[in-house]
């Protein structure tokens, strides 16, 4: 609903820019970024791409990203729409070098194998894919310096779609095991088979994607420490080199939040929560994979996850698909902003609405250099490796020179209350309590740049 | 088709000015409206509910702030017991004014009166602007529910009734409800109030039933107007509004000489100022011009005023050219018996365009309620605001509310408290001096060789007795002889068995028992003295929760005492915040204490820090709690698709902290001001 309505804004924003006359209500397309991005004269290559695919078996009772269970076979329709804009996309980018993939849903694993040859072929055509080639081409060097990852559901990994996939150059697959507690799995709505998870990545293993990735929630109602460790151990014995542990959180609009509202289920409290969030991390650290954002942790650097990595270092990407959300520079660099938008969340609205192949979209941030600022703060104080402070303060003194001082003077602060820390690197990272409350470290500093 | 009313000048003998009056809820307000229907003053297409509450506010909350005076015209035979309803013929409506009768002649439905009545306010905080209106009047309907009996207020409204002489005529509402039992009720009337229990009307407001006889009765038991006592006019005010176009509309009672005209230059006796009337008329209920009013009507006057301040209700009108000399026995101003403080809900810390705003939005509500009182204050913890005084709760409600809701600010406010008087030894000026934060200054109320206001005894040499509003405005603890606070005589009426809680709670609360009196074979009224301070917050929830919502109350101020009081200051993060500060018993203080800063560690939200938060008085602390640090505040999933989402959130967190104010680097919610009220009993 809400997104409709922005929709309809940015549509009288837009109005006379649309291609088509027929088209009833002007509309905003991603060509009003791309467009003037791939036009200008210093941009820089972008080397990542997104892309959603929406469908789901059933709708999971925690999740508030935008999936639906498919009730009319429009796989099809999808993935030819999917095609042209991947077309297009590719077209208006220069036909990029891309280094990371991130596929996502929704299921991905979902999609018809056969469906699936179709978008990586269509991949192959419209990017320069060499770098994944490469790594298909050597299996035994898993880090070729590009990453194409595919989200999972654990009972829909098979041979074939592994073998597909494998072919089409993923090298790494994310399996939403989420807990192995029969229990709390009911809770979730997720109905897998726990045991479904090791099979899903001896799958994948053998098929030669040599990255998997298992995503874990944490502070289900009810979970105790002892249940958390159980689950933490299940994963640990898989042999995996990257696992994230997520918080549960409450997103409004979900049906776990209403049933929570309703008395149904009770959260477990920050207090609970912060005590399984400190134990994964000594326990996941101790069986040698380090923490590297809050809630990811890899067995070696090169087993960090690339294309999340850009997320939070605030590079550029593309997005395709209903719902998927892009970031692209101006000017060349960070310091002249950033655009960011996102589709149009409808699987319908997606698949009707087209201009040059590009989608409708939905949200629109037009480049602001002091908001990018701000979102380098809550994103890269996320990481491990923090924030390069020298550039930053060089930025700042570029952009909003007035607030050095006020950021400054709380740097200090923060640090004074050991929050934070300028480390030997000339870095600003959170220490340990500090990354617990990294929301409210990082709202204190944004708000010197407001 | 709207009753303009006859042009026949109408004598004295044939025009009635009375009020309802009642409990509240007890269907005053529809009653009202029945009477309007009945003599057919509005359509029945016409008669929304409760008709005569004209502010938003009061149809919402159910209440009726302020009063208003309305005109309707009747036809009654003398003597008769029951009249037909108007509604068998159509309302004057022609230029002349005539009644056109549907069914037989207009005369032949009696002789035509006019009645002016007054619709008033029944909820305690506003008893001043009841006994206003009655000062108007020569009879009250007095308004009692079949179902409910006579409660605290039909006792209160009934006495100021009594006092002024009024005629009385009891009606038992709502008799159309199954359970009503309007028979015992009306012995609930004759025990209580000594009226005779046959001279009650049994009325259902809803149904109409009973309407014809309280008709009658209006005409033929209450007197008409008094004689003129001088040729001179006199008129009283008994009330004024403020309206956007017209200015200050003027209600008034004419008492004696000729008729005032439009045109005439008016003077106020009380303040000296002269107006020129502009506009004559009477709601009925939609205004109606007239063009003069005489003696014993009711009306309104225009008069180019542009500001409340500029009339005193209870003065007297007389003409500029013929003055009388006299001004008529006027009313007490209202009286604010609790203050607090208004800040603007914002993070600035200079005084700066919020607080400008505020100003004017208090400035603008002001010219509609003269009857609350603002004065600037600055606050190290709050900044810039406004220390203000009401009627009583319910006022200080309404008028955050109507601020909020009609100057678009937003709030802060500190818990209320009420005035004391300090009896101190030395220099009183110097004391006004020094203690004096902004805001309502403490005044002298008696200097040494005086009396202590209300009673014979006398202030002693060296001292002065000194009124403050806001504790923090104490003088120096060693000059203070004595601490007194307001003491009220409490009347309650409730079924017999809630009568043993309820004296714990009013012991419990620092009440000496007076009496206790019989009002049916079920229900009794108990009678306390209880400090004005322990009843403002939750005295009446707490009585309405342990009767099972039987039980009801009305207090009236006795005067000043004085007691073992002390003032306890609350600490948060070590730094004292005035805002906080209250005047306790020295007795209740450590538990009151342990309390209030128990209520402000689940107040206060975590912060990165840990905050401790202590009572004290003087500097011994005698209680503490302390707020943990918070532990875990982070988004667990943040990739590129939740940037935008995510940063607004952050952004938000700021505004969410509008209601909110900064004490050092301690947030505190606009809830934490008010947990000084709870009792914790």
């Amino acid at each position: 609903m809400v997104q409709h309505s922005r929709l309809e804004i940015l549509g009288q924003h837009a109005a006379g820019e649309t291609n088509s006359a027929d088209e009833p209500a002007a509309r905003a397309y991603a060509s009003r970024v791309v467009g003037p991005w791939s036009s200008g004269s210093d941009r820089e290559t972008v080397r990542s791409l997104y892309f959603h695919v929406p469908f789901c078996f059933h709708k999971c009772h925690y999740c508030d990203f935008y999936s639906f269970v498919d009730t009319q076979d429009r796989q099809q329709p999808f993935v030819d729409r999917l095609e042209r804009e991947l077309a297009a996309l590719g077209r208006l980018a220069g036909h990029p070098t891309l280094r990371t993939v991130f596929v996502g849903g929704g299921t991905p694993s979902l999609l018809k194998v056969d469906l699936w040859e179709r978008l990586l072929a269509a991949l192959r055509t419209h990017f320069d894919m060499s770098e994944f080639a490469a790594s298909a081409a050597d299996g035994a060097d898993r880090y070729a310096g590009a990453e194409f990852t595919v989200e999972c559901n654990p009972e829909t990994v098979s041979e074939p779609l592994m073998a597909s996939l494998r072919a089409g150059g993923v090298n790494r697959v994310s399996i939403g095991a989420q807990s192995f507690n029969p229990r709390h799995l009911k809770t979730l709505e997720r109905w897998h088979d726990p045991d479904s998870v090791p099979r899903a990545v001896e799958l994948a293993r053998s098929a030669g994607i040599a990255r998997q990735s298992i995503d874990l929630i944490h502070a289900l109602p009810g979970q105790t420490e002892d249940e958390w460790a159980e689950d933490l151990d299940r994963v640990l014995s898989l042999g995996v080199t990257h696992v994230s542990c997520y918080t549960l959180t409450y997103e409004p609009g979900t049906a776990l939040t209403a049933r929570m509202r309703r008395g149904e289920i009770e959260p477990a409290g920050e207090d609970l929560e912060a005590c399984l969030y400190e134990a994964a991390v000594s326990r996941l650290q101790s069986a040698g994979l380090s923490r590297y954002e809050i809630s990811n942790f890899a067995a070696s650097e090169s087993d960090r996850s690339m294309h999340n990595l850009a997320y939070w270092r605030q590079e550029q990407w593309l997005a395709a698909g209903p719902s998927a959300s892009g970031h692209l520079w101006r000017g060349g660099s960070m310091r002249g902003g950033s655009w960011r938008w996102k589709n149009v969340p409808r699987l319908g609205d997606y698949l009707s609405l087209d201009d040059n192949g590009l989608a409708p979209i939905a949200e629109l941030e037009t480049p602001d250099p002091a908001r990018l600022l701000r979102e380098r703060l809550m994103m890269g104080l996320r990481l491990e490796e923090g924030i390069d402070a020298r550039d930053f303060l060089a930025d700042t003194v570029a952009i909003a020179p007035d607030r050095v001082e006020r950021l400054s003077e709380e740097i200090t602060s923060l640090r004074d209350r050991g929050l934070l820390r300028s480390d030997v690197r000339g870095r600003w990272t959170l220490s340990e309590r500090g990354l617990l409350v990294a929301d409210d470290v990082a709202a204190t500093l944004m708000r010197t740049l407001a | 088709m709207s009753a303009n009313p006859p042009n026949t000048s109408l004598d004295r003998a044939h025009i009635r000015n009375f009020s309802i009056i009642a409990h509240i809820d007890h269907g005053k307000s529809t009653l009202a409206d029945r009477l309007l229907q009945a003599t057919n003053a509005v359509s029945a297409r016409e008669a929304k509910e409760q008709i005569l509450d004209s502010m938003d506010l009061e149809r919402e909350r159910g209440i009726t702030i302020k009063a208003s005076a309305v005109t309707v015209y009747h036809r009654h035979k003398p003597g008769s017991k029951s009249d037909d309803l108007e509604t068998d013929y159509e309302a004057p409506a022609d230029e002349t004014g005539e009644h056109r009768a549907v069914k037989g002649t207009a005369d032949e439905h009696g002789e035509l009166f006019m009645l002016n009545f007054i619709d008033t306010p029944g909820h305690v905080d506003f008893n001043y602007e009841v006994s206003r209106a009655l000062k108007a009047c020569e009879g009250a309907i007095l308004v009692v529910d079949a179902t409910q009996g006579v409660q605290a207020q039909t006792v209160v409204n009934a006495y100021l009734a009594i006092n002024e002489d009024l005629a009385i005529v009891p009606v038992i509402n709502k008799i159309d409800l199954p359970s009503a039992r309007p028979d015992d009720m009306a012995m609930e009337v004759e025990q209580v109030l000594g009226i005779r229990a046959e001279e009650c009307i049994y009325v259902s407001a809803k149904t109409g039933q009973g309407i014809k006889e309280l008709l009658a009765a209006i005409c033929e038991k209450f007197p008409p107007p008094r004689e003129p006592v001088t040729p001179k006019l006199r008129a009283l005010i008994f009330d004024a509004v403020y309206d956007d176009y017209r200015g200050v509309i003027t209600y008034v009672r004419v008492m004696d000489g000729g008729q005032l005209k439009v045109g005439d230059k008016i003077r106020m006796l009380g303040t000296g100022r002269t107006f020129q009337v502009t506009d004559l008329g009477k709601y009925t209920p939609k205004p109606v011009r007239v063009p003069t009013l005489g003696p014993g009507e009711t009306g309104y006057i225009v008069a180019a005023i542009r500001s409340l301040k500029d009339v005193r209700i209870g003065d007297t009108v007389t003409l500029e050219l013929d003055p009388a000399t006299e001004p008529l026995p006027g009313y007490k101003p209202p009286m604010q018996m609790v203050f607090c403080d208004f800040y603007p809900a914002t993070t600035s810390e200079t005084k700066g365009s919020d607080f400008e705003q505020l100003r004017d939005a208090m400035e603008k509500l002001s010219l509609n309620d003269s009857s609350f009182t603002f004065q600037p204050v600055h606050s190290d913890a709050l900044g810039f605001g406004f220390r203000c005084g009401f009627l009583g709760l319910l006022h200080m409600d309404i008028i955050q509310e109507r601020l909020e809701r009609e100057g678009n600010v937003e709030i802060v406010q500190t818990a209320p408290t009420v005035s004391y008087q300090v009896l101190i030894r030395g220099d009183a000026n110097q004391a006004v001096k020094t203690s004096n934060k902004g805001g309502i200054p403490p005044t002298v109320v008696a200097g040494a060789g005086q009396k202590f206001p209300g009673t014979e005894q006398i202030i002693p040499e060296n001292r002065t007795l000194l009124e403050v509003h806001n504790p923090a405005d104490l003088p120096d603890p060693s000059s203070i002889e004595d601490i007194r606070e307001p003491i009220c005589k409490v009347d309650i009426i409730l079924p017999k068995e809630y009568i043993g809680d309820v004296m714990k709670l009013c012991m419990d609360r620092r009440g000496i028992y007076k009496s206790q009196s019989f009002i049916s074979s079920d229900r009794e009224m108990l009678t306390f003295e209880i400090p004005l301070a322990e009843i403002i917050y939750d005295f009446f929830d707490k009585l309405k929760g342990m009767t099972s919502g039987y039980g009801t109350m009305d207090y009236e101020l006795l005067g000043y005492r004085p007691d073992n009081l002390v003032k306890m200051d609350i600490l948060v993060n070590g730094d004292p915040v005035e805002a906080l500060s209250i005047i306790v018993h020295r007795e209740r203080a450590e538990h009151r204490g342990r309390h209030l800063v128990s209520k402000l560690r689940e107040q206060i939200p975590r912060h990165q820090f840990e905050i401790p938060v202590q009572a004290a008085i003087g500097s011994k602390i005698i209680a503490r709690e302390t707020i943990k640090s918070f532990r875990k505040n982070v988004t667990a999933k943040c990739y590129g698709g939740d940037v935008s989402r995510k940063r607004k959130l952050l952004e938000k967190q700021k505004e969410g902290k509008k209601r909110m104010k900064s004490i050092g680097s301690v947030e505190i919610p606009q809830e934490a001001f008010m947990a000084v009220l709870d009792q914790g009993d």
